[in-house]
């Protein structure tokens, strides 16, 4: 059961009445999901892009040796999906797991689909977060070729301000390329500086 | 003099693990009637009922954690703790011992069995609260007290129907060794069977009674199980309790601080403002540093 947000999120970004487009959202399908349980597993196909009413997602790979590596994590209001196996009809990569019990949104083809022929600047709006998507990307490849480990934590903060309190450190860690103790190091680094007795 | 009533006995509800160390049963918040302001300043109950952990060589718990804007009351009945927060502070309490942490303006502190009692296991008992602190204390210092047991003052009763244990508060002239930001009264009913006490707390104080041991009845008319939890109407100032067996009754009576909460994991303050502050402090690592 939905508890509303999708709608009022989809509503004011496209600056709709609610009334105009609830028949179209609720041809999404909405699922409860249970800590720890998947949305996607790798060697799937993906054919949903998932909204966060409630709850938290992450998205991560395993590499050969068995190590976990975060794509990333989707609080409320995120999206999330894996745009490769979606548009290109491949088996995935990743994993999308509930990090807490979480209320998600399953959008599929067919939402796009009304909305695009209803709603005359939902394309807009859709390319919007394509490239907001293509943007984050881009700064995150940046800062994981370039920046010190400091730097990533303080973009990290910035942009997922709660996560730190949600999610084990490892997690943290592996979605900033560092080891745990590395990122101990760093909040270590930044206590020192910053504690006030 | 007119009576407390019962407003609702609660049953434990499922039991769910904090960290590795702790199987709780949440009272507060939640459930039925029984979110933070209904309870204020009781702002959270969670309850560790009996419960047997096997020897384990690396000891359970709860690992490094953040909180601001309460003081996080643990009383331990059954099994021994050890804590240690980034001001430096820290201890172990033990069967009888309450540890009263004032988290205020910030720390991160965490929480494990004692490695001695860890090794042998054994039974586990305990309760944590937090007690919410008015706006001009959330940034006060953080400080920590450390009561013994053998340090509690106590009441022997009439008809040598049991003991009353002062932790904070008062209790028939007799005061709690606790300091408190607000009027607030902790104590520990020991009862024998078919021995009464009885309470006096002002109306509007939110008052529980927790079933540590045994079961007793309350005004005569409302039985309370073991585990169980009785929160008592803001309708009069006074009740009496009779033990149907020896029992171990948890009594928390506070004034309602009618201050705004907002709340989000371990910090609870007045505002939103004020929580994501308190986010941006911990990212940034103005709580301290204590290793894992």
């Amino acid at each position: 059961m939905s508890s509303g947000k999708f709608l009022t999120y989809i509503a004011s970004h496209l600056n709709r009445d609610e009334a105009e487009i609830s028949s179209i959202v609720a041809s999404c399908s909405f699922k409860n999901v249970k800590k720890g349980s998947y949305l996607l597993q790798a060697n799937e196909h993906c054919n949903h892009g998932f909204f966060v009413e409630t709850g938290l997602l992450r998205q991560y790979s395993i590499d050969k040796k068995g190590k976990e590596h975060t794509i990333s994590f989707v609080p409320e209001d995120w999206f999330v999906t894996d745009r490769d196996s979606v548009f290109f009809n491949r088996p995935s990569k990743y994993f999308i797991q509930a990090q807490e019990d979480s209320q998600v949104v399953l959008i599929d083809q067919n939402y796009e689909k009304l909305m695009s022929e209803k709603i005359p600047n939902f394309a807009e709006f859709n390319n919007r977060l394509l490239h907001n998507h293509i943007s984050q990307l881009q700064e995150r490849i940046d800062l994981l070729l370039g920046a010190t480990a400091k730097e990533r934590y303080l973009h990290f903060i910035k942009m997922y301000p709660d996560i730190l309190l949600r999610v084990p450190q490892t997690m943290v860690a592996s979605y900033l390329g560092i080891t745990p103790e590395g990122l101990s190091r760093v909040r270590k680094d930044l206590a020192l500086k910053n504690f006030k007795k | 003099m007119k009576t407390k009533t019962v407003e609702l006995v609660a049953a434990p509800p499922s039991p769910h693990f904090v960290g590795d160390g702790f199987r709780v049963h949440n009272f507060i918040p939640g459930g039925f009637r029984m979110d933070m302001k209904r309870m204020d300043p009781f702002i959270m109950m969670d309850y560790n009922s009996k419960y047997v952990f096997p020897p384990a060589t690396k000891p359970k718990g709860v690992g490094v954690h953040p909180h601001r804007g309460f003081e996080t009351v643990t009383i331990a009945y059954k099994g021994r703790v050890a804590h240690h927060d980034s001001g430096g502070g820290g201890g172990v309490i033990g069967e009888g011992d309450i540890q009263w942490m004032t988290a205020a303006s910030g720390v991160l502190h965490k929480e494990y069995h004692e490695e001695a009692w860890s090794k042998k296991g054994g039974e586990f008992q305990m309760v944590q609260l937090w007690v919410n602190l008015p706006k001009k204390d959330k940034m006060s210092p953080p400080k920590y007290q450390a009561i013994k047991y053998d340090t509690i003052n106590r009441v022997a009763l009439e008809n040598n129907a049991g003991t009353i244990e002062v932790i904070a508060g008062e209790y028939q002239g007799t005061l709690g060794v606790a300091s408190t930001f607000s009027p607030v009264n902790m104590m520990n009913a020991k009862l024998k069977k078919g021995g009464k006490a009885s309470f006096q707390f002002p109306a509007n104080f939110n008052t529980v009674l927790l079933a540590i041991e045994g079961s007793f009845i309350i005004n005569g008319t409302e039985q309370v199980p073991t585990d169980h939890l009785a929160l008592m109407a803001n309708d009069g100032d006074q009740f009496e309790v009779e033990a149907s067996e020896d029992s171990v009754i948890l009594v928390l009576s506070g004034e309602p601080l009618n201050e705004p909460i907002a709340a989000q994991g371990p910090f609870v303050m007045n505002t939103r403002e004020e929580i994501a502050e308190a986010i941006d402090d911990y990212n940034l690592g103005k709580f301290g540093h204590l290793e894992d």
